[in-house]
């Protein structure tokens, strides 16, 4: 599982690459811990090659999520795959993310 | 007042009006009747009164002329004997005398000869005369200067006719004082020559009883007129109506009166106003036929004749008039009832609309098999309830969630509406427990304590609540003072069951679950007291005995699917009640579990310690399982997470915080599904119990957990757990061909 953190033009783009199950959860939590606090700024996550995620990883996001909402920023999911996509909708998150 | 106000409240319903207007009609209708009815009368006495009046008149005149007629025979029958004693002037004395002996009508008679027949009488004039005085008949020559007879009507009118003629009525005042009538008749001698006329006197006087005779109408009276309309008798003067006589004789007398003649015109009609009273008389006279021409009058009084006449109709009228008022007063009565009825039968409408509506409310609360949340391959379920009233108070009820049928089957005290509340209330409890418990006696226990709670009424409910878990078998139940299901497999017996205390009585009684291997292929059956309890008209009860009678002779048939013993429970009952009345609620429920088995093609295992960070090597091995079933890439990924969540929740939940432990994850796959059994011997916890997510919330409301046993729910077809010999077991199947 990797994790890759980047600013560009005023936003904060996370790009996550592999299966991000319960296990990764742990690590990728870390990774993103910035992102819970993004100041105002929009977070991107790029999820053109996330394969899998569990339950622990929509939490993280939607950990995100709730501290962006604080700040009146958004957090957008790029790139999802239809798999991907589906357990977003499935949950209801879809609803609550920008999805680009 | 008060009568007033409710004669305006009566005739304010159309209802109403329309009955008075019959009332008018009919008051109308028989006033017409009436009318036409004394009109009709009046006219019958009318005929009457000119018939009787002309018998009346035809009568008297068949008595005057009787009398007259005897001395038209008399005179010449006494002819003969004048005849030949005509010789000398003396020798008629003989004659006469023998006439005025033998007749006693007769007062006296006279033979006025011809002036000169006699040539040796000297003032050429001779009248032999024989008087009756007292029982001496007296004989005299009367003739004089001053008894002149030539000069006489009876002498002279009868000297130009060849018969006898009648004078008319006079009082004597020659003889006696008495009203007399004169018959004369012309007698020739032997040689043919008129020689006198002979002059019969006779006596009127009962000619005063003839017309002055007692009538059937006291104003009626008779009068007696000569041709030329002079009074022969007198009316008695004390007659109430004597001073009418002289007015009825002056109107007949004046040809200028208007008079008709009788519908059968042999009398003639005039009607006049009383003297006396103003009363309306009228007067019926006709001349007698044949001489002499007398007139005879009858004379009568409306008053009389019709005053009854005028009495009955006012009569009658008072009658229907009272007996409309009275037909009115039924009537308004009846109507009253009517609409009181009606308001009656309007209410009874609604609440009958009202109880069909709940009954079909109730009805529709039932679960029917073929619903997919009911259906399940390994289950035959058939259910029946027959309330005795409209709703009732039994409840059945059954589902299938995570591999295990919840049913139940239940009884509130009582009938009827009451019941029927009571029983929506115990069906919602027992639904909203099972929908995350799955121990028989904790969804009892929580049931019977909201039962408890504002029981005021103190109904109570007897329960039976069974959970069966479909793989295994496994029967878990807890009974609530129900009747003990029966179970039918190699034989047909009672469930053993603890009766525990019915709902509703004790808040925090502690209820205990049994257990029950059912075997594959057996039923249940289970049913409320209506069925054992169901009496016949001799009042004998069903019973049980009977009941498993049935069921055994089910069993001998082979034949013990749900439908079946049902139909047959029910045909057992209604043949033993025969058309009795159905005193209590009826229900059943029969319950066959029929598991399948195909054979496993795969089985595989993996055991994990609890540690998430094993979670990588459980997803190869998901990736090894399906992709050796050749799924799909995304249903790969979806088996994958179902299975991920399923044990990351056991990881956390089944070993609390630091303890060890392992779990083991085996696959098994059939030709129908994939299953994939979680088993561990952690603290028991069952991942089915847990509330759904609400995926609907907003960022801020949404919790960031909860989501793992969702997602296992949303990607396999069954979740199921069972906590047997000290192991949680959890049970994921997926079916190949069931659509997601």
């Amino acid at each position: 599982m990797e994790v890759n953190i980047q600013e560009l033009e005023g936003k904060i783009i996370a790009t996550l690459e592999g299966e991000l199950d319960t296990a990764a959860a742990i690590e990728v939590e870390q990774a993103l811990q910035p992102l819970y606090h993004s100041d105002g700024h929009d977070v991107i996550i790029e999820c053109e090659k996330l394969d899998y995620i569990a339950s622990s990883g929509l939490r993280i996001l939607l950990g995100i999520l709730k501290g962006a909402k604080t700040t009146g920023s958004k957090v957008v999911l790029r790139n999802m795959n239809d798999d991907i996509k589906s357990v977003f909708s499935m949950t209801g998150l879809i609803n609550l993310f920008d999805v680009e | 007042m008060a009568f007033m106000n409710h004669l305006r409240q009566l005739l304010r319903s159309q209802y109403a009006r329309k009955n008075l207007g019959i009332i008018i009609l009919a008051t109308i209708m028989l006033q017409v009747v009436l009318l036409a009815q004394h009109f009709y009368t009046h006219h019958m006495l009318e005929r009457e009164l000119e018939r009787r009046a002309e018998s009346e008149l035809t009568m008297k005149a068949i008595l005057i002329k009787g009398m007259l007629n005897d001395v038209n025979h008399m005179a010449s029958n006494h002819e003969w004997d004048i005849k030949r004693n005509l010789s000398q002037p003396d020798s008629a004395f003989e004659a006469l005398v023998r006439m005025v002996k033998y007749n006693p009508n007769i007062v006296s008679v006279g033979l006025a000869f011809t002036p000169n027949y006699y040539p040796q009488i000297k003032d050429s004039l001779y009248e032999p005369y024989a008087l009756h005085e007292g029982n001496n008949i007296i004989t005299k020559q009367i003739a004089n200067a001053g008894h002149n007879y030539t000069k006489m009507d009876f002498y002279t009118k009868a000297l130009n006719s060849d018969t006898g003629i009648w004078s008319d009525p006079y009082v004597d005042t020659v003889g006696i004082d008495k009203l007399i009538c004169t018959y004369s008749v012309p007698i020739h001698d032997s040689n043919g020559k008129l020689a006198a006329v002979c002059g019969i006197d006779v006596s009127l006087d009962w000619l005063r009883d003839t017309i002055n005779i007692h009538h059937a109408h006291p104003s009626s009276f008779n009068l007696l007129l000569t041709e030329s309309g002079r009074e022969i008798v007198k009316l008695r003067a004390d007659h109430i109506k004597s001073r009418d006589a002289e007015l009825v004789i002056k109107l007949i007398n004046d040809s200028t009166v208007r008079r008709d003649s009788s519908m059968s015109r042999r009398s003639q009609v005039i009607e006049f106003k009383s003297l006396v009273d103003g009363d309306e008389g009228y007067v019926y006279y006709a001349n007698m036929r044949g001489k002499p021409h007398w007139q005879i009058v009858v004379v009568g009084y409306d008053n009389e004749v019709y005053g009854n006449l005028f009495w009955l109709t006012l009569n009658m009228l008072l009658f229907m008039l009272a007996a409309i008022a009275l037909m009115g007063y039924i009537i308004s009565k009846y109507i009253r009832n009517e609409r009181k009825l009606h308001k009656a039968g309007i209410e009874r409408e609604r609440i009958d609309s009202e109880l069909r509506i709940a009954h079909d409310i109730q009805n529709a609360m039932l679960p029917t098999a073929a619903s997919t949340r009911n259906a399940h391959a390994f289950i035959d379920i058939t259910g029946s309830l027959v309330p005795a009233k409209e709703v009732g108070g039994d409840i059945y009820d059954y589902f299938i969630r995570d591999e295990k049928l919840h049913f139940c089957i239940g009884d509130v005290s009582g009938k009827g509406v009451p019941s029927a509340l009571l029983m929506a209330v115990t069906q919602s409890l027992f639904n909203a427990e099972s929908e995350h418990v799955n121990h028989p006696a904790h969804i009892m226990q929580a049931i019977n304590h909201s039962i408890c709670h504002n029981n005021k009424r103190n109904m109570f409910v007897t329960f039976f609540i069974g959970i069966l878990d479909l793989p295994t078998g496994r029967l878990r139940y807890c009974n609530a003072g129900h009747d003990a299901p029966v179970i039918i497999n190699g034989d047909v017996q009672m469930l053993p069951v603890k009766p525990n205390l019915p709902l509703g009585v004790l808040p925090d009684f502690k209820y205990e679950m049994q257990e029950f291997i059912v075997q594959p292929g057996s039923a249940i059956f289970l049913y409320t007291d209506g069925l054992t309890e169901a009496m016949n008209q001799q009042h004998e009860q069903y019973g049980s005995k009977r009941m498993l009678n049935t069921l055994t002779r089910c069993r001998q048939q082979h034949d013990i699917t749900s439908s079946h013993l049902l139909d047959e429970a029910n045909a057992g009952v209604q043949s033993f009640t025969e058309g009795a009345e159905q005193s209590d609620d009826l229900t059943m429920l029969a319950i066959r579990y029929t598991p399948q088995d195909f054979g496993d093609v795969l089985h595989e295992n993996i055991v994990l310690q609890n540690d998430v960070k094993q979670i990588p090597q459980l997803n190869q091995f998901v990736e090894m399982v399906t992709h050796r079933l050749e799924f799909e890439p995304s249903l790969v990924q979806q088996m994958k997470l179902a299975v991920e969540e399923a044990v990351v929740n056991v990881m956390q939940y089944a070993f609390p915080h630091g303890t060890q432990g392992t779990v083991k994850i085996e696959a098994k796959a059939n030709e129908e599904c994939l299953r994939f059994i979680i088993s561990d011997k952690g603290t028991p916890f069952d991942p089915t119990a847990a509330t759904e997510a609400d995926t609907t919330l907003s960022v801020e409301e949404r919790p960031i957990g909860g989501l793992g046993i969702f997602l296992v729910r949303k990607m396999m077809d069954s979740i199921n757990y069972e906590h047997i010999e000290g192991k949680n077991i959890l049970t994921l199947r997926k079916y190949y061909n069931k659509q997601q």
